[in-house]
């Protein structure tokens, strides 16, 4: 009997039920039904666009240690025409070329030198001689790291910055100068092998040194010789990744890794380590070596010239939920930079106008080598994809906090899609802290920028 | 023949009877489906992305899909290159698993990505992708209904239910309608981890495509935003010899446009 019921219920759990709730069909718009096929080989193409991005600038008018510099324009208006291409030469050869040539104007700029600007960011041949080997050379941006706030294991970041409108670090990862290298890859399975070696090519040019708009800028992309070995491999989902770097008598070791943790969040981790003075004392010495700063000139904030293993750390995770919304939290610990006690040396010292130019000079060549000042900072970013269901709108904002004091930098942009070929954009940004802190010792006090782009 | 169930449902695609149907189990009936909807080699094919916003197309993203059945697990390998809109030209996406990366040729830069962020998109990455979804789904099998296609014809189907068996399944739970004898897929309902119905689609213009009769167009209907419908079209499938080091984030930058 209890056979019976049960293949009874079995046959009702299969047999023909009512016709489904159809209504979504409703939906389809007739304009599905007369849509052209689509194309059968779609062509391929680079990436080219022109960008206008005006913005208006505050900025602070008292500062702890005063500026040795003017006040700059408070506005400016940049158009720049980008672009980024691949051609296959023959069958086992490729071309690359990268570039953006810009024309900013604001007060006080001088036709053509401060107004024209050519980026060359990237121009290189590859070869690959046998299936998944490469040879390239010419000028690449190679890029290595997991992290979003601070890379220390992207060693090729230094001295690359290119103009744009964001502040965020990932746009200045996104667009920067190449080195003149020449680099070897062999990708097999489960693992890559890469060998870099950039040559010096000039001396270095000095921080802030004026440059021919024209001028390819090698003398800050290759005024070292300098090596990277990379290996990459799967382990555990983990993918990690183990470089040495060599610079200028100075070999740094690092590790890239990350994992994903359940459905939505991915943990990162960055580590490079070597031996190398401090922040202040390098810049110092950088100083004296391109002639910015005279040879006798002592090392101020007073500082240990010493050099000892330090250790650059970036540690974090990035979540993202249901609504589109992701965001990462990063901790970045950067062992050369200021500690508290470098930051109470550089206000005490700062007090004495003489000593301004030394000062800021250290703070502009961390900036140069995109390293956080502090030795601890934080990162945190959000990003929402189609907030409130508007398709093709993006918002972002990311806060990036000095651990050592409180101060932040921070910005909020939103980005509209008008069309496959329009896009447009807006970026508010500032920096809060009090006058003797990171961030609140600047002049920049805050920005607004509105940026129009169309692609070709 | 690597499984005995997938044995099953190609000789009841064979002989395409209704009887044969009642004796598969719902996962034979998943596994017929996924015969039908992805050939048995590796392959490329183009995928053409258009969105319609309150009826009227507005973007249109065509993509280059590589998929190749992995040897270990029989799931779908795949790598995905943007070709279109000029705004993302290059972009390329690695799904092997759940080790998923994005790749934007301007950073040179590969980002990983979780598997909640396959879903970002209304047509996302987890869409456009191939996939066995016998291998990462539980299938139940609610009933056989009649059921209009997306040509508004009436077709007699199985009702499957599934539930995510594995980490590497797009959604937690999804529906679909299978009509019977054909295994063609009719209709899919896609929900999200809370249990959200998040889209709804029609499976349409069944032609031949590398040895079967596949859907070249599926029909998206997003059921959080009404105003949203795409429509996704497969074309120039061909069958392509595709390396394992293909599958790793450091062949991306590698991955010449064909």
């Amino acid at each position: 009997m209890l056979r019976a019921a049960l293949l009874a219920v079995c046959l009702l759990a299969v047999a023909p039920a009512a016709a489904q709730d159809d209504s979504d069909l409703s939906r389809i718009p007739g304009a599905v039904e007369n849509a052209p096929p689509a194309s059968a080989s779609p062509p391929t193409h680079g990436k080219y666009f022109v960008e206008d991005a005006l913005g208006v600038f505050s900025y602070r008018g008292t500062f702890a240690v005063a500026y040795p510099y003017g006040v700059p324009s408070r506005w400016a208006n940049r158009t720049s025409f980008d672009m980024l291409d691949q051609w296959k030469l023959a069958t086992d050869l490729t071309a690359t070329f990268s570039d953006r040539l810009s024309a900013t104007f604001a007060d006080g700029v001088q036709f053509p030198d401060d107004v024209l600007r050519n980026d060359p960011r990237e121009a290189y041949l590859t070869w690959e001689p046998l299936p998944q080997a490469y040879l390239e050379a010419g000028r690449i941006n190679v890029r290595n790291g997991v992290a979003f706030g601070y890379n220390p294991t992207d060693f090729f970041r230094t001295r690359t910055t290119v103009s744009q409108s964001s502040a965020d670090p990932g746009a200045l990862r996104e667009n920067r100068l190449g080195t003149m290298m020449v680099r070897a890859e062999r990708i097999f399975d489960g693992g890559t092998i890469d060998v870099v070696y950039a040559p010096k090519l000039h001396t270095p040019a000095p921080l802030g040194a004026p440059a021919n708009p024209l001028d390819p800028k090698f003398d800050q992309t290759n005024g070292a010789d300098r090596f990277l070995a990379a290996f990459s491999f799967e382990l555990e989902e983990f993918s990690p990744q183990l470089l040495v770097y060599h610079d200028s008598g100075r070999t740094k070791f690092g590790l890239n890794a990350s994992h994903p943790i359940g459905n939505s969040i991915i943990a990162y981790l960055t580590w490079a380590g070597g031996v190398a003075p401090n922040e202040i004392a390098d810049a110092i010495a950088f100083g004296k070596r391109t002639a910015t700063l005279p040879a006798s000139i002592p090392v101020l904030p007073p500082t240990s010239t010493a050099r000892a293993f330090r250790n650059d750390v970036s540690a974090g995770a990035y979540w993202t939920g249901e609504d589109k919304i992701t965001v990462s939290l990063e901790y970045n610990y950067h062992q050369a930079g200021f500690s508290k006690r470098d930051w109470r040396n550089w206000f005490a010292v700062g007090a004495d106008p003489a000593s301004a130019s030394e000062l800021w000079f250290i703070r502009g060549y961390a900036s140069d080598q995109q390293d956080p000042m502090s030795q601890h900072q934080a990162f945190a970013r959000v990003d929402w994809s189609e907030p409130f269901q508007i398709e093709h709108f993006d918002v972002n904002g990311f806060v990036m906090t000095s651990l050592e004091d409180g101060s932040c930098l921070a910005q909020f942009a939103a980005g509209y899609d008008i069309s496959d070929a329009w896009s447009v954009g807006a970026y508010v940004g500032g920096s809060t802290g009090g006058r003797s802190s990171e961030w609140g010792s600047l002049r920049n006090a805050a920005s607004a920028t509105i940026q129009l782009v169309r692609y070709f | 023949m690597r499984n005995p169930l997938v044995g099953l449902g190609l000789a009841a695609l064979i002989f395409g009877a209704g009887a044969w149907g009642q004796s598969l189990s719902a996962q034979d009936i998943l596994a017929g489906m996924d015969k039908v909807r992805n050939p048995g080699q590796a392959f490329r094919l183009n995928n053409a992305l258009t969105e319609y916003i309150r009826g009227e197309a507005r973007n249109r993203v065509t993509l280059v899909v590589y998929a190749r059945e992995n040897k270990q697990t029989h799931q779908f390998d795949n790598v995905v290159r943007y070709i279109d809109p000029p705004r993302d030209s290059g972009k390329m996406v690695l799904m092997n698993g759940s080790n998923m990366w994005f790749y934007d040729p301007s950073s040179k830069a590969s980002v990983r990505i979780s598997p909640q962020q396959r879903l970002m998109g209304q047509a996302s990455d987890g869409d456009v992708v191939t996939a066995n979804l016998n291998k990462d789904y539980t299938a139940r099998l609610v009933g056989e209904e009649k059921l209009l296609d997306a040509d508004r014809q009436n077709r007699d189907t199985w009702h499957l239910d599934l539930k995510a068996a594995t980490d590497e399944a797009v959604y937690s739970r999804v529906e679909f309608w299978i009509e019977k004898g054909t295994f063609r897929p009719v209709k899919g309902k896609f929900y999200s981890d809370s249990g959200r119905l998040l889209k709804i689609a029609y499976y349409h213009k069944f032609e031949e495509q590398l040895g079967g009769i596949r859907p070249t167009e599926t029909i998206i209907i997003d059921a959080v935003d009404e105003n949203l419908v795409t429509t996704m079209d497969n074309s120039d499938m061909r069958a392509q010899e595709i390396p394992d080091s293909w599958f790793q984030r450091d062949f991306l930058p590698r991955l010449k446009a064909d």
